[in-house]
């Protein structure tokens, strides 16, 4: 969750050159303020997100274990096992299927929330809070909740559905509809933080532009396609962007719900990455995969970066 | 800010003009009704499980109204079990450090990006920027190699220190920092008070609401976060409350309503203070959601 | 939990106040380092009736004011567990004691993660390799010392209903079967009388279930496997295939269901819907609860050898980088108090190790229990090798490709070479421990 406000910039920015002064001195004295400033962050920037970043790019090439042995350099020994291991190949399709499962609904319902609550009618409080409450809770007590829910024998759904005659369907044990359930428990978790920027977005429109077209007579409708969602183009954009980001690195509801079951069929790649590492003690060959998953990371941020770019410039 | 606006649009209710209860909009109440109801189902139904006897929620038929009745004693027994409580305790601590620090240093560190020209600030500031890309997910395995090796590895500090570096923060706080006009501190300069002090006494006063956003934002993220924590505990006493609930099971057994209890227990904390300060931290996050966009 | 954990666990709050509140104080201060010499860490994964069961072990032993008292850790079973006791040895700071598979000794021993057992000092409280059944024993040891110290064998055994028995009238046929048609002949007449399924067995989705029944063919047909790294995996394919075959010929719908799992298959059994139930002498306090006519017996020899699959819960001691000599003889203690009264853990179906209990006339007179006691003189373990044991990926991977030859779709000898080839690429990779 805490990963959701990443991509939103690019590396494009550049900074200002602040205010500088004539005098060599008061510019040595300004440049140490400068560093006194940066420095708290620069240090647990560099110890903690540097240098393992690096370590775990040397580490990719070695042999590396839990238990300290094997941390002799093996060249791409890594990298070519994990590009022929069935298993990787299944954790990222799987994870490519969890993104788009999750993401077309996580977009489209969360705006359709938001547009329901901004239409102004009673009860707005409880309606946003029912929407968003779930997006406060730790993934566990999400995954308790809906293990809950699930359950063959005891839970909700089967039991409303046995009143309807229905069978009772195995949620989460059976593969041909696990990664479904993990994808609603999902939904049901997340989508309030897309439904809040939305509705954030919906309340910036200008009042003016729908009495313009109440006065030319567009109706409800007319009013949703014509302004509504033109105007919200940039919002969906970043929530779109946010959404892929944020589900490609998906594990923890899929690693307590099922484990990454049944029969690894909900497995996604951040467990595969902690299952070789520390399941496995495999450290080499799991650094291996992270930055695989890292070189996806970036293709899809750069994809991104460059279609909103284009449709910016057009 | 955009967002500054939700809170005055939120009580201004239908338009003028429009008749309140036309069909469409009772057609559209209730289909809020209806999906609001089903977002609180599961809710709903892990309160009704935690009041239950044992007995009672073990029973394969759904029941609102039980045979032994609703009370709390699971909620009880849980929490005389003693685990709840301390992991509680390890998140709060955690969880206010963490965000504390996270403030402290991206806030000086965004000031420091937004006002002060120092040598390397730019590629400095290019490679934080370039940071926001990396998933903290893909640093699990060096991460805990290098927290063994510090002697971090169940302590406190090793769950707080690698949360408290958030690139995205630093840039929110810069871009918000670049709107505070510069007069308002060269006044202050001029009469000879340092950096620091402008900083303490001018600039700090006046984010306010955008510190307030960005903590509640980290704070929400550090009570919830699992996977660190999770990799970093071993020690069942320095687990935090969603890394416990998951690691560490009863000998007894599955419990249904004392599982729902501690679920409960769990969620409890947020829920209270979101209905306290829903406002705020609806805008909060928000604001910090578009990025500063 | 005992007031004095809580006691604990308050204080530990509390230093942990101070320490962030004196800022760097908590640097380097391991929370292990203020421990009492008195207070042992536990940990296992037991729960449901072994966890009841082992807590009040605990408890009885802290009580016994022999200057010690343990506090237990359950984690969850399987993966979970064993991935958790890996990384805290890997950090030096694990438990002063813990349980592991025995089955999973070969994945721990050799890359450092455990101590072995000094024999000096556990004699000193009492306990020989004379107090062991020998194949168990054997199995604690790697490298010439004793990484484990088992306190069960837990067996994979057939259960029966003996009403049902009595009507299809092969009480004794139950004890005499000595092939697979026998067997098959058996169950075919429970099924005439359950007018359901004559057996039930439960393994959909679940590899280790799976595994424990085909395993016990496959040594049944005398066949062994070999698994070191680096080499190909030494199996015998024929035995596999015939045993693979006999379970699937069970698996037809009739005699047995073909896709139960576990929860379907125990209810079944216990609502007298079949006659005979392959399970693990750990389903027995379910069964003994519901008060149903049920009985016990190791799974009859229908291949010639005497075998059965079986995995014991041991002692271990995972490597702490500061061990205290003082807490390390209160663990010996700890074990040895354990293992004497383990008829306790026999009621919930183990079979102990130890024994002296054995041997008892106390636990001789546990029924079924001590049906199967039998079995660990010829009891076969998993093949050692550093991904296997327990609820580890290699039951996983037997999962992945023999369920459909149990639901009756896949070919017994393709299913079984997939899994060799699976097999094989694991040998062929680094040893990671």
């Amino acid at each position: 969750m805490s990963t959701a406000i990443d991509a939103t910039t690019t590396p494009a920015e550049v900074v200002a050159e602040g205010p500088g002064s004539g005098q060599d001195r008061a510019r040595r004295g300004e440049s140490l303020t400068g560093w006194a400033f940066a420095a708290p962050f620069a240090v647990l920037f560099v110890l903690f997100l540097v240098v393992p970043a690096i370590y775990g790019l040397y580490l990719s090439f070695t042999g590396e274990t839990l238990t300290g042995s094997g941390g002799e350099l093996l060249g791409f020994a890594n990298y070519a096992e994990a590009l022929t291991d069935p298993d990787m190949w299944k954790s990222l399709g799987n994870t490519l299927w969890f993104t788009v499962l999750s993401t077309v609904p996580l977009v489209l319902l969360s705006l359709a929330f938001a547009l329901l609550v901004n239409l102004g009618l009673p009860g707005r409080w409880l309606w946003r809070l029912s929407f968003f409450l779930p997006y406060l809770l730790a993934s566990t007590v999400v995954v308790m909740f809906w293990s809950w829910m699930y359950n063959p024998k005891l839970g909700l759904i089967n039991g409303v559905l046995g009143e309807f005659g229905i069978a009772p369907v195995a949620w989460l044990q059976d593969p041909n509809v696990a990664m479904i359930s993990v994808v609603v428990t999902t939904l049901w978790w997340t989508i309030g933080f897309n439904f809040l920027l939305y509705l954030a977005a919906l309340q910036n429109i200008p009042e003016q532009q729908f009495e313009a077209a109440a006065i030319d007579g567009a109706g409800k409708w007319r009013q949703l396609f014509s302004i509504v969602i033109p105007q919200l183009a940039p919002t969906t954009a970043l929530i779109v962007t946010l959404q892929i980001l944020a589900s490609l690195k998906v594990f923890d509801q899929i690693y307590m719900l099922t484990n990454g079951g049944p029969a690894g069929a909900t497995r996604s790649i951040v467990q595969y990455i902690y299952e070789s590492g520390f399941t496995g003690y495999r450290f080499g060959f799991s650094s291996a995969i992270s930055y695989l998953f890292f070189a996806i990371i970036v293709l899809v941020s750069l994809a991104q970066y460059k279609l909103i770019n284009r449709r910016n410039a057009a | 800010m955009s967002t500054y606006s939700l809170a005055r649009n939120i009580k201004q209710g239908h338009k003028p003009g429009e008749n309140p209860w036309s069909v469409s909009r009772v057609v559209a109440l209730l289909v809020l009704a209806f999906l609001a109801a089903t977002w609180l189902v599961p809710f709903a139904w892990a309160v009704l499980t935690s009041l239950k006897s044992e007995a009672d929620a073990g029973a394969s038929t759904i029941s609102l109204n039980p045979p032994d009745g609703l009370g709390f004693d699971a909620y009880r027994k849980v929490l005389s079990a003693g685990d709840i409580p301390s992991w509680a305790w390890n998140s709060l601590i955690t969880s206010i450090a963490i965000t504390f620090l996270t403030v402290a240093v991206s806030a000086l560190a965004g000031y420091a990006f937004s006002r002060v020209s120092f040598t390397g600030r730019r590629w400095l500031y290019a490679a934080i920027i370039g940071a926001i890309i990396i998933p903290p997910q893909m640093l699990i395995v060096p991460l805990f190699r290098q927290m063994l090796a510090f002697d971090l590895v169940d302590t406190y500090w090793g769950i707080i220190l690698p949360q408290t570096i958030a690139p995205a923060m630093v840039l929110i706080l810069k871009r918000f920092f670049d709107q505070i006009p510069v007069e308002l501190e060269d006044a202050a300069r001029v009469d000879g008070a340092n950096r620091l002090r402008v900083f303490w006494s001018i600039v700090l006063p006046l984010s306010r609401p955008i510190l307030a956003a960005v903590a509640i934002f980290v704070f929400i993220g550090a009570w919830n976060n699992f996977l660190w924590p999770f990799i970093v505990t071993t020690d069942a006493d320095l687990m935090t409350l969603p890394v416990g609930l998951q690691t560490v099971k009863s000998a007894y057994g599955l419990q249904y309503a004392q599982n729902m209890a501690s679920a409960i227990l769990a969620a409890l904390p947020l829920v209270v203070v979101f209905l306290f300060f829903q406002r705020h931290i609806i805008k909060g996050v928000a604001t910090t959601g578009f990025g500063g966009q | 939990m005992t007031s004095l954990d809580r006691h604990i666990s308050r204080r530990r709050l509390l230093s942990g106040a101070a320490a962030l509140a004196g800022g760097g104080m908590l640097f380097g201060c391991a929370p292990g380092a203020s421990r009492s010499t008195s207070n042992l860490d536990y940990w296992h994964l037991m729960t449901g009736g072994d966890g009841i069961v082992m807590a009040g072990l605990v408890d009885a032993v802290s009580a016994a004011n022999l200057g010690f008292h343990a506090t237990q850790t359950v984690l969850a079973w399987g993966p979970p567990y064993y991935t958790k006791l890996a990384m805290a040895s890997a950090g030096g700071r694990a438990p002063d004691v813990a349980i592991m598979h025995a089955s999973r000794i070969a994945g721990y021993a050799p890359g450092g993660l455990l101590e072995p057992w000094d024999l000096d000092l556990l004699a000193e409280v009492g306990l020989k390799e004379s107090d062991f059944p020998p194949l168990v024993w054997q199995k604690g040891m790697y490298d010439g010392k004793l990484y484990s110290i088992a306190l069960d064998t837990h067996p994979f055994v057939l259960y029966y209903n003996t009403e049902h028995a009595t009507k299809a009238g092969v009480t004794d046929a139950l004890q005499t079967m000595k092939s697979p048609e026998q067997f098959t002949e058996v169950a075919t007449k429970m099924q005439e009388v359950t007018g359901k399924h004559g057996v039930s067995y439960g393994y959909l989705g679940d590899g280790s279930q799976m595994w424990r029944l085909f395993y016990t063919f496959y040594r049944q047909l005398g066949a062994e496997m070999k698994l070191v790294p680096g080499q190909k995996a030494q199996v015998d394919e024929d035995a596999a295939v015939k045993a693979l075959s006999f379970v699937q010929s069970l698996l037809d719908d009739k005699i047995a269901s073909r896709s139960g799992d576990g929860g379907t298959a125990t209810s079944e059994f216990l609502h007298g819907e079949s006659g005979l139930f392959f399970g693990g002498v750990w389903e027995l306090p379910v069964l003994k609860d519901a008060k149903m006519p049920v009985d016990a017996r190791p799974i009859p020899t229908l291949f010639g050898t005497d075998a059965a699959y079986a995995d014991s819960h041991t002692f271990v001691l995972p490597r702490q980088s500061k061990a205290s000599p003082e807490r390390r003889k209160h663990v010996y203690q700890l074990v040895a108090e354990i293992l004497k009264r383990s008829v306790k853990w026999a009621g919930a179906g183990h079979i102990p190790a130890y024994q002296p209990v054995v041997r008892s006339p106390e636990y001789q007179e546990l029924k079924p229990q001590s049906n199967y006691a039998g079995i660990p003189a010829y009891v076969n373990y998993d093949p050692d090798v550093w991904f296997g044991g327990a609820g580890s990926d290699f039951h996983k991977y037997f999962a992945e490709n023999v369920q459909n030859v149990y639901l009756g779709s896949g070919d017994p000898a393709a299913g079984f070479e997939g899994f060799v080839k699976r097999l094989n690429v694991l040998l062929d990779r680094p040893q990671p421990v």
